[in-house]
């Protein structure tokens, strides 16, 4: 990790409880992430890794417990909820692009937006990031005319276009056709040398093993076991982690 | 009297007939839209009151008759309340009311039908409710609205005529009153549903031209 603030605490997660009605997905989850860290969200569809993700940012509010993110607690009601948002960048499942705008528009509208640069810089900071993703070619283009690999790359130049402080990828490759999923992951894990802090649900084994610093499997609404790469996927102590880790990776 | 001296006698005042039905439709509607957009954001908020109202309104307009509607506003209420008011100003509000509680139901299932991702998508920028809604979802639901807000359209644009009982001289009325002269009932309604063909047909060719050009399809 070569960022200079590594060490410091970016999210803090305390007593996290999320309930659908009678269902109770999130169960109480502690868990703190450093700045610079790379956590990967494992675990079977359903066990709540997205609600979790979703709860950072507040797109889904806490039924109990606090987030702080840089210290700032994560609250839906609060005023300051959409300045909190800006610092924190979200990748999604289905992209999300909006579509009424072209690549470009897309990524300056935020910035513009939320007055972090000017219109000019936008578009500069657009064209770098565009440029990064291998997709500068397409800044003119609608969203609908392109690749469902190139839309989530686009999705992530848009995300970082605010200069977010963190990022949370909820299965960004999960929707792509196979062959798209390799340029995605690259462009990820560029960010993640880069140090970026990142959390990702993701269901990609490969990815997370070489890439997560850190790797969280949940499993009914907890955190069922947490280690490094290494210890998680080669040596899983919970039972329904070898479970698990059994099914996926025979698959 | 042959049927193009008929045409040619008749043509003059079957223009002003529809030079009133055009006038009718346009002002209408052009009420409706605002009645539409009002009541569709009562239909969404997050009170209860607005959005009882609201469905009260649609259900009263959905479930009566626009003739009905027309006679209440005209003889009804005007009766009750004791006050006069001209033919025209009744029709106006027979058919925004009407149309506009259509229109409502349109909007709301335009901006309802933008997928919610796109909302999520903007917050997590950091975008407020307000830029979301106005930014994000507006333009969208636009788009999603344009063929049933242009069908919306024709069919008041046609149920002007309905409205020529409570004594508007528009163009269904122009064409009873050469038929009650002439006799030529065949011809008389054969050119006066000509005239709403051709209005209708060019603004859906219009429509059509606008919806291509905001597409998102490229």
């Amino acid at each position: 990790m070569t960022n200079a603030s590594t060490g410091t605490l970016k999210v803090e997660i305390r007593g996290l409880h999320k309930r659908f009605g009678d269902n109770e997905v999130l169960k109480g989850i502690d868990c703190d992430i450093q700045t610079g860290e790379v956590v990967c969200v494992i675990g079977p569809s359903g066990s709540g890794k997205s609600t979790f993700l979703r709860c950072i940012n507040c797109l889904e509010e806490p039924t109990a417990g606090t987030i702080k993110v840089d210290g700032n607690v994560m609250d839906a009601e609060a005023k300051n909820i959409d300045e909190l948002r800006e610092d924190v960048g979200m990748v999604f499942q289905q992209f999300n692009l909006f579509p009424h705008l072209s690549v470009m528009e897309n990524i300056t509208l935020a910035p513009v937006l939320r007055k972090r640069m000017s219109e000019d810089e936008a578009k500069r900071v657009g064209m770098d990031l565009l440029t990064r993703v291998g997709l500068a070619d397409k800044a003119d283009a609608r969203p609908n005319s392109l690749s469902g690999g190139q839309k989530q790359r686009v999705a992530i130049a848009r995300a970082l276009a605010m200069r977010p402080g963190l990022m949370l990828f909820d299965e960004p490759t999960s929707a792509l056709d196979p062959e798209m999923v390799g340029e995605v992951l690259d462009v990820m894990r560029q960010l993640a040398e880069e140090g970026m802090t990142m959390v990702c649900v993701t269901h990609e084994m490969g990815f997370a093993r070489q890439v997560a610093d850190r790797v969280l499997f949940i499993d009914q609404g907890v955190i069922a076991e947490e280690g490094s790469p290494d210890e998680v996927f080669g040596n899983p102590q919970n039972p329904r982690t070898q479970n698990f880790l059994n099914k996926v990776l025979e698959a | 009297m042959t049927f193009f001296e008929l045409f040619q006698q008749s043509l003059p005042l079957l223009l002003d007939g529809l030079g009133l039905t055009l006038v009718l439709a346009f002002v209408s509607l052009a009420i409706a839209m605002v009645i539409g957009i009002i009541a569709s954001l009562m239909g969404m908020s997050k009170h209860i009151v607005p959005r009882t109202i609201n469905n009260v309104f649609v259900t009263i307009i959905r479930g009566t008759p626009l003739l009905v509607q027309g006679f209440f506003i005209y003889f009804g209420i005007t009766g009750l309340l004791n006050v006069r008011i001209s033919a025209f100003m009744a029709g106006v509000i027979a058919l925004s009311l009407n149309a506009g509680g259509y229109l409502s139901e349109i909007f709301r299932g335009g901006i309802q039908a933008v997928d919610p991702g796109q909302r999520e998508a903007a917050r997590s920028l950091g975008l407020s409710a307000r830029q979301t809604t106005w930014r994000i979802i507006i333009p969208q639901a636009i788009r999603i609205c344009i063929p049933s807000v242009v069908n919306q359209w024709c069919i008041t644009i046609k149920d002007t005529s309905i409205i020529s009982v409570i004594g508007l001289v528009e163009l269904t009325k122009v064409g009873q009153q050469i038929i009650a002269r002439t006799y030529r009932s065949f011809e008389v309604w054969l050119i006066v549903g000509a005239m709403y063909l051709i209005v209708i047909y060019l603004l859906t060719v219009l429509a059509r031209y606008v919806e291509k050009k905001v597409s998102l399809d490229d």
